[in-house]
Parts: C-alpha cells; sequence; structure tokens
C-alpha cells in the first residue's frame, strides 16, 4: 500500500532495475545496455548501474547516465537500492548474502548445480528468475538466452579457429600459388553448430556438419554445409520428445559415427564440436586417435569444454597444441569475447523477460506463476525453491502433428450402428428387388417373348453397370467419360446394318451416322489414351 | 438370318467394355482398360461388317476412315483445357446419329410392311428381321424407335448447348424462355400424344413433330441449367446418349447394343448422382434447372478484400513448410497448370509439403482438375480428394486458391441461407493463410458472394492465374 500511493504522488519511489559488475573473473558482460535501460524506464521502472559495470563491454558511465540511468557508486549500494538485479553469471557467495526479502534477482543460475544458491534465496525470500530456465516455446524464444550466447559460442569458435589456422578459408588460385579451401566439420547442430556453419560456410570454406538428430539435416543443408549421413539404420529418438536437445545415443549408433568421424579426420582442417547433452557430462565424439590423423596445424574448437569436452585432450579455458601439431582451443567464455554483441543480446532477452513479468506496463512486477515461461524460468519464488518446474503445457516443439482422436464408439454402439446399418440396407435391397421383380413381371405378362429376352440382357447390363461405376476412382471420372462416350458410338451398329438395305434416303442417313460415330469412336479412345498416359507417379 | 460367329465376338466384345469401366477404377490399370474399350469396339464392328451389316461395306469403310480421320485431328489437338467442351460436341453426335438410326428404322419398317409376303422372302440384312416380327412386336418396335429418336434427338440439342456454355460461346447463365418449366412441360406432353397417335398409325407426321419437340426439349432444358452445374449436365447426356443406343438397339433386336447402351446410360446415371450428392444439390432440381430459390436472406458479406502482390505471395511460400493448393476452373481457362506444376516442383525440391486438394466438382468436368494436373506431369499421389485433405487445413501454412470460388466458400457451412448451404466444401479458410488468385472481384459461376476474400486471413492476388504465376514463379527460391 505504501509503495502504491507514493507512486501515485507522482512515481517518487517506483520500482528499481540495478545491474552491478560482474564479479567472476574474465567476466566481460553487463546484465544491462543503455538501450535496455530505456526500454525499461518504458515499462514503468527506473534503472541503476554500479559503476563501471558496462566499460568491458564497450559502456561507460556517461552513456548510461545520457540514457537516464542512476549510477551506483558500489555494489553494496546497488543491492540495497534496487528491487530488481539482473546479472549475468549466478551471484557468488558474497552476493547472495546481499538478497533480501522481497528482492528479485534475474541471472543464469543453472540450478541443477547449484542447490546451495538456491536454498538460501527460498531462505531469504527472494524470487530467483533463471535466464537458462526458459523453457524451448516459440513464445519464449525472444528471452531464450542460451540460444542468443550459443549463437555468439558458434560464431565466435570459427573467429577463434581462424585467428590460429594458418591458411585462408576459401580456396584461391593466386599468381603466387594454389591454395586449397580450409574444410570444416561441426559436430552437433544446436543453435552454436548452426551459428558455427553459417559463419564457416561464409568465409568460404568446405563446411561439413553432423548431428544425432537426422531432422537437422534440412537446416544444415539451409545453412550451406552438407550434412554428414551415417549408414546406420535405427529409430531416432524425435528430437522433438526432448525439447529439442539431442539424447544419448545407443553404443552402436555411437561407433558407426565415431568410424565416420576417424575416416573424416584426416582431411579435416577445422573442428568445431558443440556436442552437448543437458545435465551430463559432454560425450566423447572426437578420440585422442583422431586427432593423431589429423595434419598439422589443424584447429579444434571444443565448444563442451566447460562440461569434459568432446575431446578428452582439451584443457578448459586454455588453448593448447598437441605433438602433431594440432591446436585445440578449450575456452568457455566465447560470449564473453564478444561482450558488446553479447551485453546487447543478453540485456534485450532480460528486457523481454520484464516485459512478461509487467503485463500492464505500469512498473508493477506481476510474478504469474501460471504463465509456462515465468512458471519454467522461476526457480524460487515465495519463499519455496520452484525447481525443476513442472513440464510446460506446450510442447516445446510440435510434435509429429496429431490426428484429432474421433471418440471410440463402445463395442455395443458399433454393434447397433451395424446391425441398424444392416437391416436398412436389406430393407432397401429387398423394397428395389420386389418392385424391380414385379415390373419385370408385368412387362413379361404383356410383351412377346421375342422382346422378353432382349429385355432380360437390358436389365442385367444396367445391373453390371451399376456395380462396376461405384468403383471407379474419383481422379479418373473424366477419362470415364470420354470412354463411356466412345463406347456409346456403339449406335454404329445400327447405321451398319442398315446401311445396305434399301432406298437412297436410308443409305444417305445410314452413311452419315456411321461417318459421325466414327469420328466420337476414334476421338472418344484417343483422348482418353491421351489423358491416361499422362497420369504418373512420383 | 443367323450369324453364329457375329453372336460369339459380341459376346467378347460385351466382356471387354464390362472389363474397359471396371479397370478405370486405377489409374494403372485404366491405362489396360482403353485398350480394352479399343479392342471391344474393333471386335464388334469388325463382326457386323462381316455379319448382318455386310451390305455396301465398302461404303461403311470409307465412311469409318472418314469419321476416323476426323476424330483422330481432333483427339490429337485439342487442348486439354477443352476436354469438357470435346466431350460434350462428341455426345451430340450420337444423339444425331440415333436420330438418324430411328428414322431408317421407321422408313424401313414402313417399306417392309408394304410388301407382300414374296417379296419379303427375298429381304436382306435389316429389313429381313424386320419381315419376321408379328403385329404386337412391330407395335413395341415402333415404341422403342420413337424412345430412341426422342432421346437421340434431345441428347443432340442438349449437347450442343452444353458445347456451347463450355466453350463459352453461349451466356452460361441459367436462361428460360417466357413460361419456363410449362414450355418443357407442353413440349413432353406433346411428345406423349404423339406417341399414342404413332404408335396408332405408325405415320411419319407424329414421328417429325416428336423430333421438333425433343430438340426444343434439349435446347431449352440445357438453357435453363447454370455453367456451375454443367459437369452433372455432361454426364448426364453421357448417360442419355447411352439410353438412346440401347433403346435402338431394341428396335433393331441387337443385344450387343442394348447391353453396351444400359451400360453407358447407367454409368453415366450414377456420374451425375455422385456428382449430385458432392454438391449437395438434389438431382431433380439440377436436372429441371436452376437453383431452388433461397428461404431467407442471405447474410450480408462484411469486412474488405484485401490485395497482395506477387513479392508478399513469394515470401510467405518460402517461409511455409505445408502447402495446399485448391486449383479451380480459372486454372484451366488460364492454361496455368504447368505454371502450377513448376511452383509445385520448386517448392517440393525444397523439401516442403505441397499438396493439391481436389474438389469432387471442381472444373467442369468430373475429375477435371486431375486431368489438368496429371497432363501438365504433377504426380498424382500428392493429389488428394476433399475428404483426404480437409482435416489437415488447420496445419496447413499457406493454401492457395487458383481460380475456384464455390467449392472454397465458406457460407456453405456458416450461412443456411446461402443457395449453396450443406455442399461440402474445402475449409481452406482453416489455413494459416490463404491466397486467392483470381481475376477480378466478380462472384463466381453460380454468383453468389463469397465470405472466404473478405476473411482477415485471406489476401486477393488479382490477377490472370497463368500471368500470376509467371511473376510468382522467379521468386520462389
Amino acid at each position: 500500500m505504501w509503495r502504491k500511493a507514493n507512486m501515485m504522488d507522482g512515481g517518487i519511489a517506483r520500482v528499481k532495475i540495478g545491474t552491478p559488475k560482474e564479479m567472476f573473473e574474465g567476466e566481460r558482460r553487463v546484465a544491462m545496455t543503455p538501450e535496455s535501460a530505456a526500454q525499461l524506464q518504458k515499462l514503468g521502472y527506473d534503472c541503476l548501474i554500479e559503476t563501471g559495470a558496462g566499460a568491458e563491454a564497450g559502456f561507460s558511465d556517461a552513456d548510461y547516465a545520457a540514457a537516464g540511468v542512476e549510477i551506483a557508486k558500489t555494489a553494496a549500494a546497488l543491492w540495497k537500492a534496487v528491487d530488481v538485479v539482473a546479472k549475468v553469471r549466478a551471484p557468488n557467495e558474497a552476493e547472495v548474502k546481499r538478497l533480501r526479502d522481497g528482492q528479485t534477482l534475474i541471472s543464469f543460475i543453472n540450478p541443477a548445480a547449484n542447490d546451495k544458491l538456491l536454498k538460501s534465496a527460498a531462505k531469504k525470500g527472494s524470487t530467483v528468475v533463471a535466464m537458462d530456465m526458459v523453457p524451448r516455446i516459440s513464445r519464449a524464444q525472444k528471452m531464450d538466452a542460451l540460444s542468443s550466447m550459443a549463437n555468439i559460442a558458434g560464431y565466435r569458435a570459427i573467429i577463434e579457429a581462424g585467428n590460429n589456422f594458418g591458411r585462408f578459408f576459401t580456396g584461391q588460385i593466386t599468381a603466387a600459388g594454389k591454395v586449397p579451401p580450409a574444410k570444416v566439420l561441426v559436430v552437433g547442430a544446436g543453435v552454436a553448430g548452426l551459428a558455427a556453419v553459417g559463419t564457416s560456410t561464409s568465409l568460404g570454406a568446405i563446411t561439413y556438419a553432423f548431428d544425432v538428430r537426422p531432422e537437422v539435416a534440412e537446416q544444415i543443408e539451409s545453412m550451406g554445409a552438407e550434412f554428414v549421413f551415417l549408414d546406420f539404420e535405427e529409430e531416432q529418438a524425435d528430437g522433438a520428445a526432448t525439447g529439442g536437445y539431442a539424447a544419448v545415443s545407443s553404443p552402436e549408433f555411437r561407433e558407426a559415427q565415431l568410424a565416420k568421424f576417424r575416416e573424416l579426420a584426416p582431411e579435416i582442417d577445422i573442428v568445431i564440436t558443440t556436442a552437448l547433452i543437458p545435465n551430463r557430462d559432454a560425450p566423447e565424439l572426437w578420440t585422442e586417435d583422431m586427432v593423431g590423423a589429423m595434419k598439422p596445424g589443424s584447429v579444434i574448437v571444443d565448444l563442451a569444454a566447460e562440461k569434459g569436452g568432446n575431446c578428452k585432450l582439451t584443457v578448459m579455458d586454455k588453448k593448447i597444441v598437441t605433438e602433431n601439431g594440432v591446436t585445440i582451443i578449450g575456452y568457455t567464455d566465447f560470449p564473453s569475447r564478444m561482450a558488446a554483441q553479447a551485453s546487447t543480446l543478453y540485456s534485450t532477452n532480460i528486457r523481454h523477460m520484464m516485459t512478461d513479468l509487467t503485463p500492464e506496463k505500469d512498473g508493477v512486477i506481476d510474478h504469474n506463476m501460471e504463465d509456462d515461461v515465468i512458471r519454467g524460468a522461476t526457480v524460487t519464488h515465495a519463499k519455496a525453491i520452484t525447481f525443476p518446474p513442472p513440464p510446460p503445457k506446450i510442447a516445446a516443439i510440435a510434435a509429429a502433428p496429431k490426428k484429432e482422436a474421433v471418440p471410440e464408439p463402445t463395442v455395443q454402439e458399433k454393434r447397433a450402428a451395424e446391425v441398424a446399418a444392416f437391416k436398412s440396407q436389406t430393407r432397401n435391397q429387398v423394397t428395389l428387388l420386389a418392385v424391380g421383380g414385379a415390373a419385370l413381371l408385368a412387362v413379361g405378362l404383356v410383351a412377346p417373348a421375342s422382346f422378353m429376352q432382349h429385355f432380360i440382357v437390358f436389365v442385367l447390363a444396367v445391373f453390371i453397370g451399376f456395380q462396376v461405376i461405384w468403383g471407379v476412382a474419383h481422379s479418373l471420372h473424366t477419362p470415364l467419360m470420354a470412354v463411356t462416350n466412345a463406347i456409346s458410338s456403339i449406335i454404329i451398329l445400327g447405321a451398319l446394318m442398315q446401311i445396305g438395305s434399301g432406298s437412297s434416303l436410308v443409305i444417305l442417313l445410314a452413311a452419315l451416322g456411321v461417318f459421325m460415330t466414327g469420328i466420337n469412336i476414334f476421338g472418344g479412345f484417343l483422348v482418353t489414351r491421351r489423358m491416361l498416359a499422362m497420369f504418373q507417379k512420383s | 438370318m443367323e450369324y453364329g460367329f457375329t453372336t460369339a465376338a459380341y459376346v467378347v466384345s460385351v466382356v471387354l467394355f464390362i472389363l474397359s469401366l471396371g479397370g478405370l477404377s486405377g489409374q494403372e490399370s485404366a491405362k489396360r482398360a482403353v485398350w480394352y474399350g479399343i479392342t471391344g469396339m474393333a471386335l464388334a464392328i469388325a463382326a457386323t461388317l462381316i455379319g448382318p451389316g455386310s451390305g455396301l461395306w465398302f461404303l461403311s469403310m470409307i465412311m469409318i476412315a472418314g469419321g476416323g480421320y476426323i476424330g483422330y485431328q481432333l483427339a490429337t489437338k485439342v487442348q486439354m483445357t477443352q476436354m469438357p467442351e470435346l466431350v460434350a460436341a462428341m455426345h451430340s453426335l450420337v444423339g444425331l446419329a440415333a436420330v438418324f438410326v430411328g428414322f431408317i428404322a421407321h422408313v424401313e419398317l414402313g417399306r417392309v410392311l408394304a410388301m407382300d409376303d414374296a417379296a419379303k422372302k427375298g429381304l436382306e440384312g435389316f429389313a429381313a428381321i424386320l419381315a419376321k416380327k408379328d403385329g404386337v412386336e412391330i407395335a413395341i418396335l415402333r415404341v422403342e424407335l420413337f424412345l430412341g429418336i426422342f432421346i437421340g434427338a434431345i441428347t443432340f440439342t442438349g449437347s450442343i448447348i452444353a458445347y456451347g456454355k463450355l466453350a463459352g460461346r453461349v451466356d452460361s447463365a441459367a436462361t428460360k424462355l417466357p413460361g419456363g418449366h410449362m414450355l418443357n412441360a407442353g413440349a413432353a406432353t406433346l411428345s406423349l400424344i404423339t406417341l399414342i397417335w404413332y404408335f396408332n398409325t405408325g405415320g411419319f407426321l407424329p414421328l417429325f413433330l416428336m423430333t421438333l419437340a425433343a430438340l426444343f426439349i434439349g435446347y431449352h432444358l440445357i438453357m435453363g441449367i447454370g455453367g456451375a452445374d454443367m459437369p452433372v449436365v455432361v454426364s448426364m447426356l453421357n448417360s442419355y446418349s447411352g439410353w438412346a443406343a440401347a433403346a435402338i438397339g431394341f428396335s433393331l433386336g441387337n443385344d450387343l447394343m442394348i447391353v453396351v447402351g444400359a451400360l453407358v446410360g447407367s454409368s453415366g446415371a450414377i456420374l451425375s448422382y455422385i456428382m449430385c450428392k458432392a454438391m449437395n444439390r438434389s438431382f431433380v432440381s439440377v436436372i429441371l434447372g436452376g437453383f431452388g430459390g433461397p428461404a431467407g436472406e442471405q447474410m450480408a458479406v462484411e469486412g474488405e478484400q484485401i490485395a497482395i502482390e506477387a513479392e508478399g505471395v513469394a515470401m510467405a511460400l518460402n517461409e511455409a513448410d505445408n502447402v495446399v493448393i485448391i486449383p479451380g476452373y480459372g486454372m484451366a481457362v488460364a492454361q496455368a497448370q504447368s505454371g502450377v506444376a513448376e511452383l509445385v516442383r520448386k517448392l517440393r525440391a525444397q523439401g516442403k509439403n505441397v499438396r493439391f486438394a481436389i474438389h469432387p466438382v471442381a472444373g467442369r468436368l468430373p475429375g477435371h482438375m486431375n486431368v489438368l494436373l496429371a497432363e501438365a506431369k504433377v504426380p498424382y499421389d500428392i493429389v488428394m480428394e476433399m475428404d483426404e485433405i480437409n482435416e489437415d487445413f488447420p496445419e496447413t501454412d499457406v493454401a492457395i486458391v487458383i481460380g475456384s470460388n464455390d467449392i472454397v466458400n465458406p457460407a456453405a457451412q456458416d450461412d443456411p441461407n446461402s443457395p449453396i448451404a450443406g455442399m461440402p466444401v474445402l475449409e481452406c479458410w482453416k489455413a494459416k493463410q490463404v491466397f486467392v488468385s483470381k481475376r477480378g472481384q466478380g462472384t463466381g459461376y453460380s454468383g453468389i458472394e463469397n465470405p472466404l476474400f473478405f476473411r482477415e486471413n485471406t489476401r486477393m492476388f488479382y490477377g490472370d492465374a497463368k500471368a500470376s504465376l509467371d511473376k510468382l514463379l522467379p521468386m520462389i527460391d
């Protein structure tokens, strides 16, 4: 009530969002940029920033001040002043201590491995929103910070590789000699992998990409790389079932995959590995013998270094050179190496999260735990740990389109329907037969035998016609018409039989009849044949 | 005179004709089925020429050859889009032939009856058969040939009008002379009176009067049916030509003509029935012409038609995964089928799921669209029927309507007072986006406003279908 009253007085004590300087060593990103601050103010918030927080990402205190952001002298002052803290890295112990009741923290958390943090935050009564827990549904893409960062990592991986690779990416034929193009293999076609593929192809390298999910082959090819197909028959788990992430593959599949890599290793100049499986160590995909088979001067960039690396030789956060001259890069701070870009994207993700938390755009946070996205990302709220979240109501990726379930009729209903249909059918048929039979009899009573002979034939032919035509395919109705048209020229027989008997008038009429039906016979059949010859399977 | 060989040949050709019709149940077997039909027809003619029709056989051969040449020229030159007209035109020939054959039978009957017994013994061919008939048989014969001429004459003028309407030479709107159905009823009554007259006297005058009346009925009946119902009319006329052949077969005592006429007659009738069912129209009201009057005010259509240029369509297509194309008569008129096929090839090459949705009465003939698409080499396994594809529309990203109107009209479901209420339609408006390629803002053949064009997810892509596609194609990549 107190806060609301004050707001009405002119917004003196509006809700404040603040961003402290990152304490993690080497972290250069910042969670708020002057641009995102301007947007947040439009939502009705006041913005604070610790002095120098954006310096390493290229944003000076003056830039922030110009955007209307208040500068806090120390981290302690900032934490004390604000209601919402927006950060990049998960808070360290000192920062956790600063959290207070009712305060909201938005940052990367990695909640699965940060039990202690969750417990103390919950105990204090602060709400923690983990940007790395935003569910992967279409609506939440604008706040999917993992994808933003992975995109940067993929791009940067190629740049780092190029930096350590002694040749051009494009093949060139110059006056000074011929340069072969670089061959790049990207393992794992998630966001980072695809970004790497795109960067690599636009630099002109011959790019191959591999993923255990065959459905991404199309995406890989759309980025201009060649998908490495395995000669392997197995029902692959649909990526859609696991929220778009890869699942663990079978040992047989792994063997086939490694064999393929072994075959490729000697000709590949640059390998980018991005294979991660949620909540597990990174799978080993690039073995020591593959590294040994590579040419000197080749480069491996292991984006999975943080989780142990896809290559066992990778040293986290280090660049090493093997005995045979292969450079292996195990950096884990690729986004931070492009701090300006990363900060812009991340702060935009944060801003979108705030937009969703402020449905009325009035500077009041409405933490709606019914909302799939907010619920998924919130790891502590109202003094309780709310991790892991329940599965979202909407599947992350549309699974194979499901047919609408038709309510299955019960056995009795089915039986009753069948009986009813059978009865009405029987009734119809019996009625028809009775009427038809009676009509036939009536005709038979008066007509002479010679007529009845023909009449029987006629009735039977009509019957056969009815039976045969029901089965004709819908698409063939036009050919059917052309054929029946041609066949109806059977009337030519009448003309033929009469042409030789009698007067010149008869001959003339009969000859005309033969002529016209002749047109019809040839025209009808030929047109039918033309039409049918066109039907073909794909 | 009996010809054992001829009868045997007739049996074989009847079997071949039945196999030919039955073979049309599938695309592959249909290719074989045509040959059955051709063989059956060749066998029937050959057997007749050798047997009962051997008189003046040389003249017959010349006439067949001459007709065959013209038929060959027609069949090879005709554009696939003109198929409906061709079929209608050819029906008129069968109708006229039936009239001629009927008149000959009348002339011959008169001649034979005038002879004495001695002269009758010397007769050959058809006249010899007539000579053997007794009183009752001759009476029946008169009814048969009367019917043959009657149906033949209706088929003749009816087919010519249908041809004119399909070819655009006759105004396709339903028009009636003052008096409407009363004129038809009058002509029919006149025919009935002449039948009784002819039955009793056997004179030429009643036959001639009846022929005029029947010609008028054929003309007026089909004039009164709107262009949208032409598919039903063509298949109905097809049926008539069969019945005419059967009636003539009776009067000539030729079993093969009876059997084949009955086959054609019943198949045409069923086809008409199937089509009427697809349009949710009563068969009788189609035959008698015109829509039944609406029971109340039709819903007013609100909103406006929003146009879009080729760039917008191309962008949406490049982004779509699921595309459904709904062709109609407009595609046939603009000869756009090869452009459509090219579009499909390009989209499919990008891995998109592209399918065709064909309404049972799309175009001016049943199966018309299938034939055109087949001509443009669209594989037939992506061409779906209405029932197969209707439930897939909600998952469709882009639906493209090319020159169809009534078959995609949501009023059939929403507006109980619409003239087409209850007609099954393609529910393309359930797709995320609908593009309608259309020449202008006019209404379709039935003259009914289409609320689809005013929907929020519908964009109108104005212009001739072929020109529009030519503009669109280079932008798809």
